[in-house]
C-alpha cells in the first residue's frame, strides 16, 4: 500500500481487508501444498480426508475475495495503485485457489498408491515439491514486502520447476519400462509430478500478477533480452 | 513527453499568472493535441480555471489579472496587441461550470453570436446556422418544436447543450470547458460526455473536471495541476494506471492532505 492512507477511512479498511484476506489464503495454500506434498512422501493415506476437506477455506475465502473486489469496484472506482491492487489481488486470489486444487489433486493421487514406493521416484518428487513450495513462499513474501526484484527471480526460477518436472517424469518412465505391471502406479505419479509442475505455473502468475502491482507494466515487456516472449 | 503524431494546437509557454501581487500559475508549459480531449484535473484554487482563461484571453477583463508568457494557437501568439480578442474568443469557445443561457428565446441564443458578427444574410442562413448548431450539440429535436420558448426553460442538461450550441454557432476550433457536468445528473452528464467525444472529432477540447471518471471516460490526455504547477501531464491511461508522480497518485487515489 502507498505510504499515506486514504483520506477516507472506510475505502482505506476495505483496502486492508482484501490484503488481510489475500494472505490468508497464501498461508493457507502454502499449508495445504505442504500437507500433500508430505501425504506423498509418506505415502500417509490417512491425512488425504483432512486435506481435501481444508480446501474448503480456500475457495470460501476466494468468494469472499471476489465479493469484496466486486465492491470495491463498485464503490470506489479505484484508480492507478488501488486499481492496480485491486485486479492483482483477484488475479492472485485465482491462482491461490487453483493451487490449492491442485494440492487436493496431488493428495487424492496417495490413496491409490503402494505403500513401498521405490527410494528414487520419491526423492525426484520431494525436490521437485521442495522447489515450488519454495517458489510459493517467496511469492507470498515477496507480496508482503511488494519486491519487484524477488517477482523477477520466482519468475525466472519456473525453469527450474520444468527441468525437475522432466526429470521426474524421467524417472517414473524409466521405472515403467522396467516393468509394465508397475503401469496403474506410474500413471498416478505422473498425474502427481505433472500437478505439481502447474502449481508452479500459478506461482509464475502470481509473480506477473505482483510485479505489475509494484510496477504498473507487465513482467512480459521486461523480459531479458535473448528470451523471446511466446505468443 | 509527446504521445502520439497528434498535431500540437495549444502550446502554452513559461505561463505566469498573478491576481495582483499573488501568483496563481507558475511556469506553466503545457502541449493540447489537436481533436483530441485534454483533462485538467487538481484540488479547487490550483489555477485550472486560470490556466483555461489564458486560451482565450478571458482573464484580460480581470483588472487585477497579468499574465507572463505565451500561448500560440496553431503556432501565433495569441497574447500579442493586435490580436483580436474577439475573434479569438469565437476560434476558442468557452462552456462555464453553471449553464448560463441568455435570457431570449432559444433560436437567439444561438442566433446572438451569428448577428453579431453578420455571419447570417438572410432568415433562411440564420435559421440553417441555429438548427446546425443544435444538431451538432444533440439538442436539435429535442427543442426543434419550441425555438421560441426562453432558454431557461430548458432542464439543466439541455441548457447546458444550449450553451454548447451557442459556442458551436461562431465555428470555433477550441472548445474549453470548466467543470460543465458539475451542476447536471448523471443522465445529463452522461449526454454531455457522449456529446463531447463526438464533437471531438471536429473540435480541441480542453475540460477542467473534478470527476477523475470523467477525465478518464472523455480525455486522451490529462494534465494534473497542484497549487498553481503542473505536476504531470501524460495520456489519461497512464495518469489513472500508473502515475508517474507520487503527488498525481495521491490525488486520483485520494490520499490527499
Ligand atoms: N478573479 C480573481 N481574483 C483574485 N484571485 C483569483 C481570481 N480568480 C482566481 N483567483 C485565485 O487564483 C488561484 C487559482 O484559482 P482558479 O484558477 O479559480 O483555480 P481552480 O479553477 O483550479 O479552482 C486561487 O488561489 C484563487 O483564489
Ligand atoms: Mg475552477
Amino acid at each position: 500500500m502507498s505510504g499515506t492512507g486514504h483520506t477516507v477511512k472506510s475505502y482505506e479498511e476495505e483496502m486492508q481487508s482484501l490484503n488481510d484476506n489475500l494472505v490468508m489464503m497464501g498461508s493457507l495454500t502454502e499449508n495445504q501444498m505442504a500437507d500433500a506434498m508430505a501425504a506423498v512422501i509418506k505415502v500417509d493415506k490417512e491425512s488425504v480426508d483432512k486435506i481435501v476437506k481444508n480446501d474448503g477455506k480456500i475457495n470460501e475465502l476466494r468468494s469472499t475475495i471476489d465479493n469484496q473486489i466486486t465492491t470495491v469496484l463498485v464503490k470506489r472506482a479505484p484508480m492507478a495503485v488501488d486499481l492496480r491492487i485491486t485486479i492483482s489481488t483477484m488475479k492472485i486470489s485465482h491462482d491461490l485457489e487453483r493451487i490449492g486444487d491442485l494440492a487436493k489433486s496431488v493428495a487424492k493421487k496417495v490413496k491409490p498408491l503402494p505403500v513401498d514406493l521405490p527410494d528414487e521416484l520419491i526423492g525426484s518428487l520431494r525436490r521437485l515439491g521442495d522447489l515450488v513450495q519454495k517458489q510459493l513462499k517467496d511469492a507470498l513474501d515477496a507480496y508482503l514486502n511488494r519486491s519487484k526484484d524477488k517477482a523477477i527471480e520466482i519468475w525466472k526460477k519456473d525453469e527450474q520447476v520444468d527441468d525437475l518436472t522432466n526429470l521426474a517424469m524421467n524417472e517414473v518412465a524409466t521405472y515403467l519400462q522396467k516393468d509394465k505391471k508397475n503401469l496403474e502406479m506410474a500413471t498416478h505419479l505422473l498425474f502427481v509430478t505433472k500437478n505439481i509442475e502447474r502449481a508452479g505455473d500459478h506461482i509464475t502468475n502470481i509473480a506477473e500478477s505482483l510485479y505489475y502491482l509494484i510496477e504498473g507494466e507487465y513482467l512480459e515487456g521486461a523480459r531479458p533480452k535473448g528470451k523471446p516472449v511466446e505468443s | 513527453m509527446e504521445l502520439n503524431n497528434s498535431k500540437i494546437k495549444i502550446k502554452a509557454k513559461n505561463l505566469n499568472v498573478y491576481y495582483g501581487k499573488k501568483q496563481a500559475l507558475f511556469d506553466i508549459n503545457l502541449d493540447i493535441n489537436q481533436k483530441e480531449v485534454t483533462a485538467l484535473i487538481g484540488p479547487s484554487g490550483c489555477g485550472k480555471s486560470t490556466f483555461i482563461r489564458c486560451i482565450n484571453r478571458m482573464n484580460d477583463v480581470i483588472d487585477i489579472c497579468k499574465v507572463e508568457g505565451s500561448v500560440e494557437i496553431d503556432g501565433a501568439e495569441i497574447n500579442e496587441k493586435n490580436v483580436d480578442v474577439v475573434t479569438l474568443r469565437e476560434k476558442v469557445g468557452m462552456v462555464f461550470q453553471k449553464p448560463n443561457p441568455f435570457p431570449k428565446s432559444i433560436y437567439d441564443n444561438i442566433a446572438y453570436g451569428p448577428i453579431i458578427h453578420g455571419a447570417a444574410e438572410n432568415k433562411d442562413q440564420m435559421d440553417n446556422i441555429v438548427e446546425t448548431s443544435l444538431k451538432k450539440a444533440a439538442l436539435w429535436d429535442e427543442v426543434k418544436d419550441r425555438l421560441n420558448e426562453p432558454g431557461t426553460s430548458l432542464s439543466g442538461g439541455q441548457q447546458q447543450r444550449l450553451c454548447i450550441a451557442r459556442a458551436l454557432s461562431v465555428n470555433p476550433e477550441v472548445i474549453l470547458m470548466d467543470e460543465p457536468c458539475s451542476a447536471l445528473d448523471p443522465i445529463a452528464t452522461a449526454k454531455i460526455e457522449e456529446l463531447i467525444d463526438d464533437l471531438k472529432k471536429s473540435y480541441t477540447i480542453v475540460i477542467v473536471t473534478h470527476s477523475m471518471a470523467q477525465a478518464v471516460r472523455v480525455s486522451q490526455k490529462t494534465g494534473f495541476f497542484h497549487l498553481g504547477k503542473i505536476i504531470e501531464v501524460d495520456s489519461t491511461d497512464k495518469i489513472f494506471k500508473n502515475p508517474a508522480n507520487k503527488m498525481t497518485q495521491d490525488y486520483i487515489t485520494g490520499r490527499f492532505g
